[in-house]
This record gives structure tokens, sequence and C-alpha cells, in this order.
């Protein structure tokens, strides 16, 4: 048995809204030039308590509770995130803790590529040990945003979402492709914080703590890396665009997914999306829009979905799934 | 297709890009209703699949003021093209 089925799901995203009209009161812009400059209308932040651990722990107990699980029957744990808890030790040791995961965890850190990168690590781990996996995804971007800096601050939301792998007899990965590019590493960054650049009063006075974002670069390796990695992945499964049920993307900006969506052929009736109502989550983004695409029944047993995402560094990554095997 | 792109190629392939009226190809970039950084960039994404043989990059705007207009960004392209193009 290698195969998994996706026995279970869940998100949660804090309750204080800002919305678009807020930061063009903050910014002194035009709400409509925010709306239109990235398709977001609010996005969720965190307030006092509320971590990128807390977060994940509300999604991943309501993914163990959709599978019928405890943490006690998990394997392993993968939380990806760019925002951990603090430096050391992982986020993933917090969420352990207090879900009560019986096996091991770690974290990945693929940026918004995260929860792509983290479920092909888990689609691989079940092949060696097919027992249930809890697979996560959590960020908290608003925390890494300089409230100064406009274009980030438009973008970006928290959130998490998870999904429980239980082992089962299909094979429901048809195809994948994971890929980064290491020269631009600098278009998305945070300069301190790491062994690179200790943090210090210097550091913090400087803002260097903060994420610096070059859009136009990512944009276009956004599009150009998200249109690459739909069709490799879709080639190799030997399907076309057409042949997708829904597609998942990375919601990062409603401008990048029409374009990827134009540029790889996909119709926009298959998008599933919530980027108006939660801004950029990064890792949080697709199992977030997974877990409301569920949700509501939109998708079902046996569908061909798509996740498609990308992310600082860059990373990028794509699964083709055939959709099954909630409990 | 030709391999060295007219400055009223870029104008169509802008204009369709933004959905802009009307791009006068000597008009600041900045100004042009319609257009804005994101767009340049769809188009830039455009152009390197349709003129690979040009190695046009982001830094075509990098320096980007109230100054740069359309036929500035074309000169920067012609210079850009190999000579065995021309």
């Amino acid at each position: 048995m290698s195969g998994f089925d996706v026995a279970g799901w869940g998100m949660w995203v804090p309750e204080t809204v800002v919305t678009s009209a807020d930061l063009a009161q903050r910014f002194g812009v035009d709400e409509h030039w925010i709306v239109s400059r990235c398709g977001i209308r609010e996005r969720r932040a965190v307030g006092a308590g509320q971590t990128t651990a807390s977060m994940a722990v509300e999604a991943g107990r309501r993914a163990l509770e959709r599978a019928g699980l405890t943490g006690a029957d998990i394997a392993h744990l993968i939380v990806a995130t760019a925002t951990p808890e603090q430096p050391s030790p992982a986020t993933s040791a917090f969420v352990h803790d207090e879900l009560g995961i019986a096996g091991s965890a770690h974290d990945v850190n693929s940026e918004c590529a995260g929860f792509v990168y983290a479920l092909v690590t888990a689609a691989g781990l079940m092949r060696m040990d097919p027992r249930p996996i809890l697979v996560i995804g959590s960020d908290t971007h608003t925390q890494t945003a300089n409230p100064a800096d406009r274009d980030l601050s438009i973008l970006v939301g928290d959130g998490a979402g998870a999904v429980v792998l239980t082992p089962g007899p299909v094979e429901r990965i048809r195809a994948w492709n994971l890929g980064a590019d290491g020269s631009c590493k600098n278009s998305l960054k945070v300069l301190a914080g790491g062994s690179r650049m200790p943090t210090t009063a210097e550091t913090v006075a400087q803002g260097l703590h903060y994420a610096q974002i070059n859009g136009n670069e990512i944009y276009l390796n956004a599009v150009r890396y998200t249109v690459r990695t739909i069709r490799e992945t879709l080639e190799q499964a030997k399907v076309t665009a057409a042949d997708v049920d829904h597609v998942v993307p990375h919601q990062a900006n409603i401008r990048i997914i029409n374009s990827v969506l134009s540029h790889t052929g996909i119709g926009p009736e298959k998008l599933v999306t919530n980027l108006e109502r939660y801004g950029n989550t990064a890792s949080g983004s697709i199992p977030i829009a997974l877990a409301e695409a569920l949700d509501s029944g939109r998708i079902k047993d046996g569908d061909t979905v798509l996740l498609a995402g990308f992310g600082a560094g860059m990373t990028w990554g794509s699964i083709l799934l055939t959709w099954g095997g909630a409990r | 297709m030709s391999q060295i792109p007219t400055i009223e190629d870029l104008a169509q392939q802008l204009q369709a890009v933004s959905g802009a009226r009307e791009i006068d190809a000597d008009a600041a970039l900045q100004h042009i209703a319609d257009v804005d950084s994101l767009d340049l960039m769809e188009w830039l994404y455009g152009f390197q699949n349709q003129y690979p043989h040009i190695p046009a990059d982001e830094s075509l705007f990098a320096d980007i003021d109230d100054t740069t207009t359309l036929r500035v960004v074309h000169e920067r392209i012609l210079a850009l093209v190999p000579a065995e193009a021309n």
C-alpha cells in the first residue's frame, strides 16, 4: 500500500479583519487602487496571543476531528511556514506539543510554496511509512511586513490550513513538480535575524527584521515559474488543462493568478480562490482555499485537482491529484 | 513575425495586456491611465516568450521615472538585439 486518502481537512483564520479601506486610509491611497492592484478586499491579522503555531494548532485540530483521529494517531507532522514561532525550536514542536502528536515533527520553509513542498514530502513519507500524516501550512506575514510598507501590507494576511493523509490503496498524486531558482533569492527577503545578519539593536532600528519585496521581479518570476510547473505537471500526467476540474493556486495576487490561467489555458471557472477575503496567507493559502472548497462541496471525491504555488527563493511546485478519501 | 519589434508592436502589446484605451509612445509610462508596473511585467513576460532571442528583463524598467516613455523602452530593446538579428 503506497497511496493515501485525504481523510480530513481544516482551516483557521484570526477574527481581526483589515479591510482595503482601512489600508487605503493608512497609506493615503484610493481603496479601488488596492483592489485593482491585487484583488484583495480584506485580510485577517493575528491579535494578542495568536501566533503561527496557535493558528496551526487550530487548523490541525479541525483536520484531525474531520478525519476522526487524534494526535496520538499521527505518525508524522509537517508544518510549512516561513514565519516561525521563534528561531528555535521549529514551529512543529509547538504544534506537536499542543496536539499531542505521537510521531515525528518537522518544519518546511519553502516560503509561499511551502504547502506544496510539504504535501509532496508527506506523500513520499507515506510510501516509506504508511501511517497517518498531518500536514499544516501556517503563516503570519502581517508580522514581517513593515507597517510603513504599502506594497507588502496590502497583500499579506494571516491564516492556517491543514490536511490529514491516511494510508489508502489509491495513488492520488497523478503527477508533481517542484523547483527552485536561488538566483532570485533577493526578490523577497528578510535580511536580519539569521546567521548572516544576527539581530542587533542596529538592525532593528534600520527595520531589517521586516520583509523587503521587489514586486516586479516577484510578479515576473511568479508567472514564469508557476506556468512552467503547471505545464510540466500536466505533461507528466499526460493530461491537458481541459482535464483539470479545479485549480487551487497560491493566493498571492489575482493578477498573477489570472495571468497563470491565461498562459496555461485553464478556464477561470475552474479557479478556487478566496484571495478577496483573506489576502496572501503564504503557506496557509492553498490549504485554506482547499478546506473552503471541500466544506462547500465544490470539490468532490474523484475530481481532478491541481495545486500550484510559488514562493520567495524562488521556489515553486504543483501537484495533480485525484481527490478522495474523506471519512 | 518580425525578429525585431517595432514601436507600434510594443504599443499594441501593452494595450492588449493592460486594456488601456490608447498607448502614446511618447507619454511617460507612469502617467498612462490603466497601465501600472504589473502591466509592464505582464507585457514583459509575453515579450520574453515572443522574442526569446532578445535578452530583455525587468531591468528595462529598473530606473523608470517621469521621463521614461515606451519609445525609450523601445530604444533599450533595440540595444539588446543581438547583432546577427539586425
